[in-house]
């Protein structure tokens, strides 16, 4: 043995890599891991295909809000998605939780391994990649690589992938996905990241574009629109929206 | 394969002879829980203490330190506890593949009871391949390393890293108890070769030296014990001579009168004691303990036990809820009540917390076990690098042999 007896450090028996920090408690992550080791990415990728890709959250329960953009830094190009699922599981296949009928701070007191055995997934649809600084809206020509970490797109980003009627229609062709859902939650992450100037003119163009691609089905166009009225007289204070 | 016809009339019989069991049986436990209830009061425990120490017995015999018949209520568990624990798990040198290397994990677990803090759960592998580790010299005679050898090493490892685990932990700050699966009693040490057994001991006494020098209690976590220490002494209290000499028995056939030791095993009638024979301190015990308690603090008699220096070893039993279990205790532990305490409490809501048994140790397991697929994983690996760099290695035609068994 090295070291003298007695003399080691708690962070000698820590597994090397830091893994899904503790959520509620993000100021311990400083203590625990040093300051060298400030987290910016969201996720980490564990599967990944052309169309679709599954990530690790950084954080238990942390992964982005549904609906949100996210950018995937890997070779050769960024990739742009989209995430449509979030999931908080055992680590372990053959282990299941169980109910302790304990409020969860009580379970952070006196259960603490428990924070440790579970982790959060989150599913991406990709949407395109980027090309320098400009979005593409289709295939990239490489699936993201595994490990590859994901961050949130900034304001400029969503701005740029959101300014043309191309998501709609990824959105709306996509199989297999909550598309009415995604379609009203990338709408509002569309929206906080324009100046509020801007917004009614988006929601506008963003309308007749859907009347435009749902013009054979009616009621689900009118079921769109009217969810959109709703989230957007909280959101902006617009009562119209589209005709 | 096993041929389950072949051996259905074996069980057959053998199931059969235990149906007439229960009923004997609670007759003689009742008779135990009689003999402890009489011989473990005040007044009345230091005659039989006597007793025991002047007998001559082949078995292991409980040491008592007062009257030995009392239940202790579980203390409270100080509010803020952090619990280290610690397990190992192995791949054994197997000769029949590539290499006879061998691999000891060790399964790492800090909670932290009260304050919120993050548990530390992680797991370390050390390969061992170098020469004098593969090999040992004794006596002039050099061998391979045996798998009761590797078992050896991975329980020190276990003992000396979880003493460096709380040592650290009570460093940062957090008041720690420490606890280790099975026992604390080295025993099958002895009769090994007198160089290996010192090197042993010696690892012993430094861990048990750390815990004690800081001040952290540890306890060694026997699920579903065996052991008979306290039966046996109460087998001297039902023993009809006055200074048991077991070699003199009145229930050998050949009587007192002629000790004349014959070749073959002395045939037995019956011994006084046979009663008391099969039952185990943890079956007694359940009787007397209500959840929760725990038994009187005992001293082990284990030979073995006189090459730990200044540290005896000392158990009692606890009533976990759904088993009684055997808690091992240094001497530093048993001789100050506050950390005896601290073992109490904080072993019992492990076992509670865990469901029967401590949610430490199942997680250090947990992260210490090697399943046979990583073991597979891992010479698949070593194959794989040794072709890579062109390393000279073969596995053996068994071995070969076991993994495509052709028909």
């Amino acid at each position: 043995m090295t070291h003298a007896l007695g003399s080691r450090s708690l962070d000698s028996f820590r597994d090397p890599v830091p893994q899904g920090a503790d959520p509620l408690r993000q100021s311990n992550d400083k203590q625990i891991y040093g300051d060298s080791a400030q987290i910016s990415h969201t996720g980490e990728v564990i599967e990944s295909s052309t169309a679709q890709l599954v990530a690790e959250s950084v954080r238990l329960h942390g992964a982005p809000a549904f609906g949100q953009f996210v950018r995937i830094e890997t070779e050769p190009m960024p990739i742009l998605g989209v995430v449509h699922n979030a999931q908080t599981q055992s680590l372990e296949a053959n282990r299941r939780p169980s109910a302790y009928g304990k409020s969860e701070e009580e379970l952070r007191l006196e259960q603490p391994q428990i924070f440790e055995l579970l982790r959060t997934h989150f599913d991406v649809f990709v949407l395109g990649y980027l090309d320098g600084a400009y979005p593409v809206l289709a295939y990239p020509p490489q699936p993201a690589r595994i490990h590859s970490f994901v961050y949130l797109c900034d304001a400029p980003q969503v701005e740029a992938v959101t300014a043309n009627d191309q998501l709609l229609r990824s959105l709306l062709d996509a199989p297999g996905l909550p598309t009415d859902e995604l379609l009203l939650a990338t709408l509002c992450h569309a929206l906080e990241a324009r100046d509020p100037a801007h917004q009614q003119a988006y929601v506008l163009r963003t309308g007749k574009e859907l009347s435009r691609l749902l013009r054979d089905d009616y009621d689900r166009l009118s079921a769109i629109v009217r969810r959109l009225k709703e989230r957007q007289s909280t959101q902006v204070e617009q009562t119209q929206v589209a005709r | 394969m096993l041929d389950l016809t072949a051996v259905k009339l074996e069980v057959d019989a053998m199931v059969a002879a235990q149906v007439d069991a229960p009923a004997q049986f609670e007759q003689r436990l009742n008779h135990a829980v009689d003999l402890l209830l009489e011989w473990g009061q005040a007044g009345r425990w230091q005659e039989l203490q006597q007793m025991t120490q002047s007998a001559r017995v082949s078995w292991l015999l409980a040491e008592f330190y007062g009257p030995f018949a009392e239940v202790i209520d579980a203390p409270t568990r100080e509010s803020k506890l952090s619990v280290a624990a610690t397990d190992g798990s192995q791949i054994f040198p197997d000769r029949h593949e590539i290499s006879p290397c061998f691999l000891l994990n060790i399964g790492y677990v800090l909670l932290h009871y009260g304050s919120g803090e993050r548990a530390l759960l992680s797991s370390r592998p050390q390969l061992f391949w170098r020469e004098h580790e593969l090999y040992q010299e004794w006596g002039g005679r050099r061998t391979g390393i045996s798998r009761d050898v590797v078992g050896f090493r991975r329980a020190l490892l276990e003992l000396t890293e979880l003493a460096e685990l709380a040592a650290a932990s009570q460093r940062a700050g957090h008041s720690t108890l420490a606890i280790i699966d099975g026992t604390l009693i080295m025993w099958s040490l002895e009769g090994r070769p007198p160089e290996f057994r010192d090197d042993c001991l010696r690892q012993i006494r430094s861990a048990l030296d750390l815990l004690a020098d800081r001040r952290i209690p540890l306890a060694g976590y026997i699920s579903q014990p065996g052991g008979s220490d306290l039966v046996n002494a109460l087998r001297i209290a039902m023993c009809p001579m006055s200074m048991t000499n077991c070699d003199r028995c009145p229930g050998l056939q050949a009587g007192p009168e002629a000790p004349e030791p014959s070749s073959e095993s002395p045939p037995i009638i019956e011994r006084p004691c046979d009663p008391l024979q099969g039952i185990s301190d943890a079956v007694l015990l359940r009787r007397v303990l209500q959840p929760g308690q725990r038994s009187a603090v005992f001293g082990s008699g284990s030979r073995i036990l006189d090459d730990y220096g200044p540290h005896g070893v000392h158990f009692f039993y606890l009533h976990v809820g759904k088993e009684v279990a055997r808690v091992e205790i240094p001497t530093y532990v048993a001789a100050d009540s506050q950390l005896l305490d601290r073992v109490h409490a904080g072993v019992l809501d492990q076992a509670q917390k865990g469901d029967g048994y401590p949610v430490s140790l199942a997680e250090a397991h947990e992260r210490a076990v090697v399943r046979g697929a990583d073991r597979e994983a891992f010479y698949r690996y070593l194959e794989e690098m040794f072709v890579r760099h062109d390393v000279r290695a073969r596995v053996s035609l068994k071995g070969l042999r076991k993994r495509a068994a052709a028909i």
